[in-house]
């Protein structure tokens, strides 16, 4: 690692840089938090070495990923089901997920399970292009309230009824 | 024969009416989830886990069986009407399958996958029943040096030898293994890296990490990049083959048989290998070598079974050493150790009639899929026509079920989305997810051997060089981890000359 000092050459690609540091700080971290685990009593192997050896390997491998980035490695996207690997990406439509996502779960104990994640069914599909909102509201709510049925009433789960509660 | 005895056994466990329900449950939602676009195998196995919450282990592994077999069986479905893999075992079929297809054979490429993975996966167990008791009676006077020295090989072969890029296996793997560590350490009672928060003294539950770096990073992944056109090919009929089909068929379903099994009982990364492999052969062995990459049945029916071949294979080490060498078969260790089981080579003992009724409904399993698959085929080929914005929708209606119900809590959802967002971040920087779930669910395990094995030697490190069989396998980790890069290394200076 004690080479010349990296040049920063027209190839490298800042996003993947971005994910080497922070892969090594999170190795930092590691072991920052590692030292700060008691040690155990009268044990021959604290609990502390362990971490000690995920941390110095997560640390080590960061350095080596951002060497090699800085000497201009980057990653190709992965090619999934669905996906086409020429499209523009759009950084809007998981943002509009994970925030529906996020409020279905703060809403899920209040409101209940089915109004929970019909707001989280409901974003999805917005986010994936459709826009028939009335059709996409109706399916949220069934498939909520029957996913709530059967895993209550058929496998014995408990989840919060919320506002339905008495209803269900 | 022993084993024979205890096959007939499980047959007696596995054969009776309920078990039977559970069994052809298993097999049909893991076939229908398996069929979904963007569900692979594991993902198949961990949604399903909480519907088998509330059932005895034995109906419970049953299930699993027939899950484990189904998931398998209807990403062949995926990727030969729907011309893009969910795995990377899948790649070879939808290659040559989706060609198939595409030029009106598509009966014909979906029933040479289907019954070469029913030839596949009972030559399969057959082989698991009759190796599985001979590697448990050796492996049980295997000392705790050598288990964590086994771990190890599977760490780096999973990680480092095969895929793309052995580094970032390694990262991935490394922060499955620092996952693995948050929670109270079990030997002395102290709390890691639990940033002071109670809901974390237990851990990060693993189905947390699956479905995360699965469904929800698929799902934000996919809607980042979607393809709005859908292109799947019709399928008229159910699955059904011609007689040359057959005559063309046979042997590469043994032949692929035969190199599934063996990497998938080694820990070598899984089920992508042997399929390349099978192929590479099928078309060195064909009489119409120019068909192939325009859709010949050979490269369907070789790979396919090797691909299932292999899923056998990895219960052998899954069963007599408790290692897991692909991310599904890290789901099913941890299943087994939710109901308190750890597999090994003591199972075969102390829950033989689970073990052998586990076994036994692999062979049903494998009957019930070819005849259900062959007539149902158009049936599974319509939910290829689930309108996107809704089938995504629901799966991640379905991902939040499964992790909320393990402890009513709200805070493993947000757990559940930092997680999506690490899986995205993993498709779109190129980094392996299976070698992370590997190391959530196997860190722990490898911790206990490695104290175990030094609290024996009263902390003399030593002691992984003193047993004979853990030099050897530490010295095939070493060269797994080195061989590769330099074989790399030495192939690129021949290609560019300096």
């Amino acid at each position: 690692m004690s080479s010349s000092p990296p040049r920063v050459r027209p190839g490298v690609s800042v996003p993947d840089l971005l994910v080497a540091l922070g892969i090594t700080v999170i190795g930092v971290l590691l072991l920052v938090g590692t030292l700060s685990i008691p040690f155990g009593i009268n044990a021959v192997v604290g609990p502390r070495v362990f971490p000690l050896i995920v941390g110095s390997g997560t640390l080590l491998l960061g350095l080596i990923m951002t060497a090699l980035t800085l000497r201009g490695d980057r990653a190709e996207p992965s090619a999934e089901e669905d996906t086409d690997p020429d499209a523009p990406v759009d950084l809007s439509s998981p943002g509009v997920i994970l925030g529906g996502f996020l409020l279905g779960s703060v809403l899920l104990a209040p409101l209940g399970f089915v109004i929970g994640t019909a707001i989280m069914y409901f974003s999805v599909a917005f986010a994936f292009g459709e826009r028939r909102y009335g059709l996409m509201a109706l399916v949220s709510l069934i498939v909520a309230l029957v996913t709530y049925v059967v895993f209550t009433r058929g496998l014995g789960l408990t989840l919060p009824a919320g506002l339905l509660k008495g209803i269900l | 024969m022993d084993a024979l005895h205890s096959l007939m056994a499980g047959f007696g466990t596995a054969l009776s009416p309920l078990n039977l329900l559970w069994a052809l449950i298993g097999v049909t939602l893991g076939t229908l989830v398996g069929v979904l676009p963007g569900i692979g195998p594991a993902l198949t196995v961990a949604l399903l886990l909480p519907v088998t919450a509330k059932l005895p282990p034995v109906g419970a592994f049953i299930m699993f069986a027939g899950i484990y077999y189904g998931g398998m069986f209807g990403g062949s479905t995926t990727s030969i009407l729907l011309n893009t893999p969910g795995e990377s075992a899948s790649i070879i079929t939808a290659l040559e399958g989706n060609k198939m297809a595409r030029k009106g054979r598509a009966a014909a490429a979906l029933a040479t996958a289907a019954i070469g993975s029913f030839i596949a996966g009972t030559i399969g167990t057959v082989l698991l029943t009759f190796f599985a008791p001979a590697i448990a009676d050796v492996a049980v006077q295997i000392p705790p040096s050598a288990k964590f020295a086994l771990i190890m090989l599977a760490f780096v072969t999973i990680s480092a030898t095969f895929g793309g890029s052995p580094l970032r296996g390694l990262i991935s793997l490394f922060f499955g293994l620092s996952i693995g560590l948050i929670g109270t350490d079990l030997q002395s009672g102290q709390a890691r890296f639990t940033l002071g928060r109670p809901e974390l003294l237990d851990g990060i539950d693993f189905i947390t990490v699956v479905i995360g770096l699965f469904a929800i990073g698929e799902t934000l992944y996919v809607a980042s990049r979607y393809r709005k056109t859908q292109d799947v090919i019709k399928l008229e009929g159910g699955a059904s083959m011609t007689r040359q089909d057959w005559r063309r068929s046979w042997g590469p379903w043994l032949r692929g048989t035969a190199l599934g099994f063996p990497f998938g009982a080694i820990p070598a990364g899984g089920a992508e290998i042997p399929t390349f492999l099978s192929y590479t052969l099928e078309k060195r062995l064909s009489k119409h070598p120019e068909e192939f990459g325009k859709g010949a049945i050979e490269g369907v029916a070789g790979p396919e079974a090797a691909n299932n071949a292999s899923a056998a294979g990895v219960l052998v080490p899954l069963l007599t050493l408790g290692l897991p060498t692909s991310a599904t078969a890290a789901i099913l260790l941890a299943a087994f150790q939710q109901y308190g089981l750890q597999p090994g080579p003591l199972l075969f003992l102390t829950n033989g009639d689970l073990v052998w009724g586990l076994i036994a409904s692999l062979y049903i399993g494998n009957v019930m899929l070819l005849l259900l698959n062959l007539p149902l085929a158009p049936i599974w080929a319509r939910l290829l026509l689930i309108p996107r914005p809704f089938l995504y929708a629901g799966i991640l209606v379905f991902s939040t079920v499964g992790v909320y119900s393990l402890n009513n809590s709200v805070f493993d959802l947000f757990l559940l989305a930092l997680f999506g967002v690490i899986g995205y971040g993993m498709r779109r920087f190129d980094f392996p997810v299976t070698p992370a779930i590997i190391g959530v669910v196997l860190g722990p395990t490898a911790e206990t051997f490695f104290r175990t094995a030094l609290q024996q030697s009263n902390g003399d490190f030593t002691i992984f060089l003193r047993s004979p069989l853990t030099v050897f396998i530490l010295f095939i980790v070493l060269l797994a981890l080195v061989v590769p890069p330099v074989l790399r290394a030495r192939a690129r200076r021949m290609a560019t000359p300096a």
